[in-house]
């Protein structure tokens, strides 16, 4: 088994496009949440939240044009780019065949399906235009990536929904892993949303003011928008060019909850395995995990059962151990979310300081952790865990840690 | 390569063919098509819509009453082609085997489409603050396989791909690496494809659909796809020979996979065929078999001219002169192109091929640029079955499937 590396980041979010502006505003605590301009709220009981502003497509697109496309392909594109450039990876002496592209998302190009139903309440369903249609399904992200940097490899998109971040890395890891692949692009995508923002909003699922994670008086999650790409690729490979190392994906862990659709489990069984899988297919034991990127939206139910989750997994060890949700800061990113916070996580790694939960003032008894509440602290983590749970009862678990050259200590057995 | 077997022990399928592997098999060896006038399309679109629908679908018998009401049509095609595949895997199964390890892998194109627009339809009419919270829960792309694990308790991996036409083939591929790494014991894997209204009316301005009622696959008066839906769930499991003897032999193996991206347009096909004789090439490596040990194509072609023509000249690069002594089964004739499940259906059909070393009609395809394509069942004699799968965003797969002896 080939061992698989992070040599390039790209992060398009609320709080910053690249990742010096994001990681900067991670650390500083600044939030991205403001009162929506996509769509008229109005009509809505609730009006904040996580857009990305100020996203010139053109300064990205070298080869497409942004009419060609929806504002997820947009946003994954320039996180491509920007992660690219990041690795300095010389594609074009690259067996291209041998790069792929692995993207999650909550709703590919969900704003096609808005104008369709514009287009239909104005003018009926034979206004539509055709060339909508080809644009919609969220097959076309990982493939619009593919086409502005010529990529050949496998390319696929692994939309389940929340975790869709975790799984692609996860996806792209195995590939390289097994040495189909030599990189993989891979990450999330996920454009604002009338649908999203009004499915949560009818669960009453949204925070009117600001987004608490973990917090006594949380209130809900608040809808967002972003993408992330992560340049994987293998090690030696990484190291033979001198390519700055991030961080090293050691594994990661899927499961389901098979309890309901939208509610967590009480007791975050699934979320339980999905960690206690991760870490049987990264090798490493639960003392050696130093920082939890968590799920963390902000829900009361969500924060409880994962903490819950925590708390059963780790037992005594929980209560040293750092947990954090930078979903306080970017809201929820749907599909890129996991994705955004794998970077983060490697930034965590790299440059030895955790981002905070910001909002955190008053603590809850269901949630007795140690949060990193509201200022950023330096720990130096060697091993951290990206939780991410969705929809559907799909958790997923990924594992990074500090790249260390020569053989690692307990490699992951195939038979685990 | 591959050391474990990666084993199919049973398959669950809902098609316009007829629902269960027995009525299927007999529709698809009768050489029937499921095309004929689509209930869901009239509804929406009036009379004269061709499809090959589901008809009548009813989930009652599988699924029972509780539960089916919060369930969209995708999901309950899925969910019926699940209880389906469970029930043919664990006829033989051990007792042994807890829910945990055991998941399911979906691959689905346009997914709860239908869904998703009329909730945003509803919010529209009725304003944001009367949609029905109830229908939020389908509008996620994953829903569908969700739908199904807490349906059958499947609480290991619930993973949804999506490749466009590619991902009912990417589906198996991505189930059979999580069993070869041990991260489970028995999975269903495949896709499911609900006939959306949306997408029907986006395909049609689009003049993608055949305007003679029919798909004629490399046919060179062929004007265009039928649309069709459907569920297929394979069950996979992993092992040596000595853990399939007591739940009797399996309908094949997959032994290679193969994916190439063409990276030229996000609709349309590379006439250079490139990515897609690629795929096939990386397939036959992974499966350590060789282009003259393939005893059948399952072919991907629908009826559409870019696609087919670029899998015909694939398949030349491939094959060389012997392409023409290859019998090829092109099952879009039959079942429509039903998108995200088309390449699972090709993979049952190749399987079921193997098993009894017959390949079923192309219903309407005899003597096509002279292809071994027959109208009529064909007799094959080998070990190996390529399946192919191109999308019409350039994704191409290919697995390569082997008989169980």
């Amino acid at each position: 088994m080939k061992r698989v590396v992070i040599s390039g980041l790209g992060l398009i979010t609320p709080v910053g496009i690249g990742w010096g502006e994001a990681w900067a505003s991670l650390l500083a605590g600044r939030s991205g949440i403001a009162p929506v301009e996509s769509f008229d709220t109005s009509a809505f009981p609730v009006h904040i939240g996580a857009e990305v502003k100020r996203f010139d497509s053109l300064a990205f697109l070298k080869k497409q044009t942004p009419d060609s496309m929806g504002r997820s392909s947009q946003f994954a594109i320039a996180a491509a780019r920007l992660a690219l450039d990041d690795s300095h990876l010389d594609l074009p002496r690259m067996n291209l065949r041998r790069v792929g592209v692995s993207m999650g998302t909550t709703s590919g190009e969900p704003q096609f399906v808005e104008r369709y139903n514009d287009i239909r309440k104005a003018e009926g369903l034979d206004a539509i235009p055709g060339e909508m249609l080809p644009k919609y399904p969220c097959n076309v992200i990982p493939t619009h990536i593919a086409m502005e940097f010529a990529l050949r490899g496998p390319s696929l998109m692994i939309p389940t929904a929340c975790a869709a971040g975790n799984y692609a890395i996860g996806y792209g890891f195995d590939l390289i892993r097994s040495g189909r692949v030599d990189a993989m692009l891979a990450g999330g995508a996920d454009a604002f949303s009338r649908i999203t923002y009004m499915g949560f909003a009818r669960l009453g699922a949204i925070a009117k003011e600001r987004c608490q994670p973990f917090d006594k008086n949380r209130k809900g999650m608040v809808p967002g928008e972003g993408a992330a790409v992560l340049v994987l690729e293998e090690a030696e490979a990484a190291q033979a060019r001198g390519a700055k190392i991030y961080a090293e994906v050691l594994g990661y862990g899927i499961s389901c909850d098979a309890h309901h659709m939208t509610a967590a489990h009480p007791q975050g069984e699934g979320a339980v395995r999905a960690m206690a899988s991760a870490l049987r297919d990264s090798g490493v034991s639960i003392d050696a995990v130093d920082y939890i990127s968590a799920h963390g939206t902000g829900t009361p139910t969500n924060d409880r059962a994962e903490s819950i989750a925590v708390k059963s997994l780790f037992g005594e060890r929980a209560k040293r151990l750092p947990v954090s949700s930078i979903k306080s800061m970017i809201g929820h990113t749907m599909g890129a979310a996991s994705a955004i916070e794998a970077a983060a996580c490697a930034l965590a790694l790299d440059t030895g300081m955790l981002p905070p939960t910001i909002n955190y003032e008053e603590p809850d008894p269901d949630c007795d952790l140690d949060y990193v509440p509201n200022v950023a602290r330096q720990t130096n983590p060697r091993v951290v865990l990206n939780n991410a749970y969705a929809f559907g009862g799909n958790n997923a678990s990924l594992c990074l840690a500090k790249f260390e050259a020569g053989v690692r200590p307990s490699a992951p057995s195939a038979g685990e | 390569m591959m050391s474990e077997r990666i084993c199919i022990t049973g398959a669950g399928v809902v098609s316009s063919l007829g629902v269960g592997m027995a009525e299927f098999e007999r529709a698809l060896y009768a050489g029937a098509s499921g095309a004929g006038q689509s209930e869901i399309l009239r509804a929406v679109m009036g009379d004269g819509a061709t499809a090959c629908e589901v008809r009548d679908f009813n989930p009652q018998p599988w699924l029972g009453n509780k539960g089916i009401r919060v369930l969209d049509r995708t999901a309950r095609l899925l969910c019926v082609a699940a209880r389906l595949a469970l029930d043919e895997a664990q006829a033989g199964a051990s007792s042994s085997e807890s829910n945990v390890e055991s998941g399911l892998v979906c691959g689905t194109m346009f997914g709860s489409l239908h869904s998703i627009t009329s909730f945003d339809w509803s919010g529209l009419e009725d304003g944001p603050n009367l949609v029905n919270p109830m229908d939020f829960p389908n509008t996620v792309i994953n829903s569908a396989a969700g739908q199904a694990a807490i349906k059958f308790k499947m609480g290991g991996v619930n993973s949804t791909i999506c490749a466009a036409q590619a991902s009912g083939l990417y589906a198996l591929h991505y189930a059979a690496e999580f069993l070869r790494l041990g991260r489970a014991k028995l999975l269903l894997a495949g896709g499911v494809e609900e006939l959306s209204p949306e997408a029907w009316l986006g395909f049609r301005k689009n003049n993608w659909l055949s305007d003679t009622g029919s798909a004629q696959p490399f046919a060179e008066e062929a004007s265009g796809m039928l649309l069709g839906e459907g569920a297929v769930m394979l069950s996979l499991q992993c092992g040596d020979a000595a853990s399939f003897a007591s739940t009797g032999k399996p309908l094949a193996e997959i032994v290679g996979f193969g994916a190439a991206q063409d990276a030229h347009s996000a609709n349309g096909f590379d006439a250079s065929a490139s990515g897609a004789t690629e795929a096939i090439a990386l397939a036959l490596e992974s499966a350590g078999a060789s282009a003259d040990q393939i005893a059948c194509v399952i072919a991907n072609a629908n009826g559409s001219r870019g696609g087919d023509w670029m899998e015909l000249r694939a398949l030349r690069n491939v094959f060389g002169a012997r392409l023409t002594q290859i019998p090829i089964c092109a099952p879009k004739a039959a079942l429509g192109d039903t998108l995200g499940a088309g390449g699972a259906f090709a993979a049952l059909v190749g399987a079921l091929a193997l098993q009894k070393q017959c390949l079923p009609p192309t219903p309407g395809g005899s003597g096509r640029v002279g292809l071994l394509l027959s109208s009529e069942s064909q007799t094959i004699r080998g070990e190996y079955a390529l399946v192919n799968a191109f999308s019409c965003d350039g994704n191409n797969a290919a697995i390569v499937l082997r008989r169980c002896a």
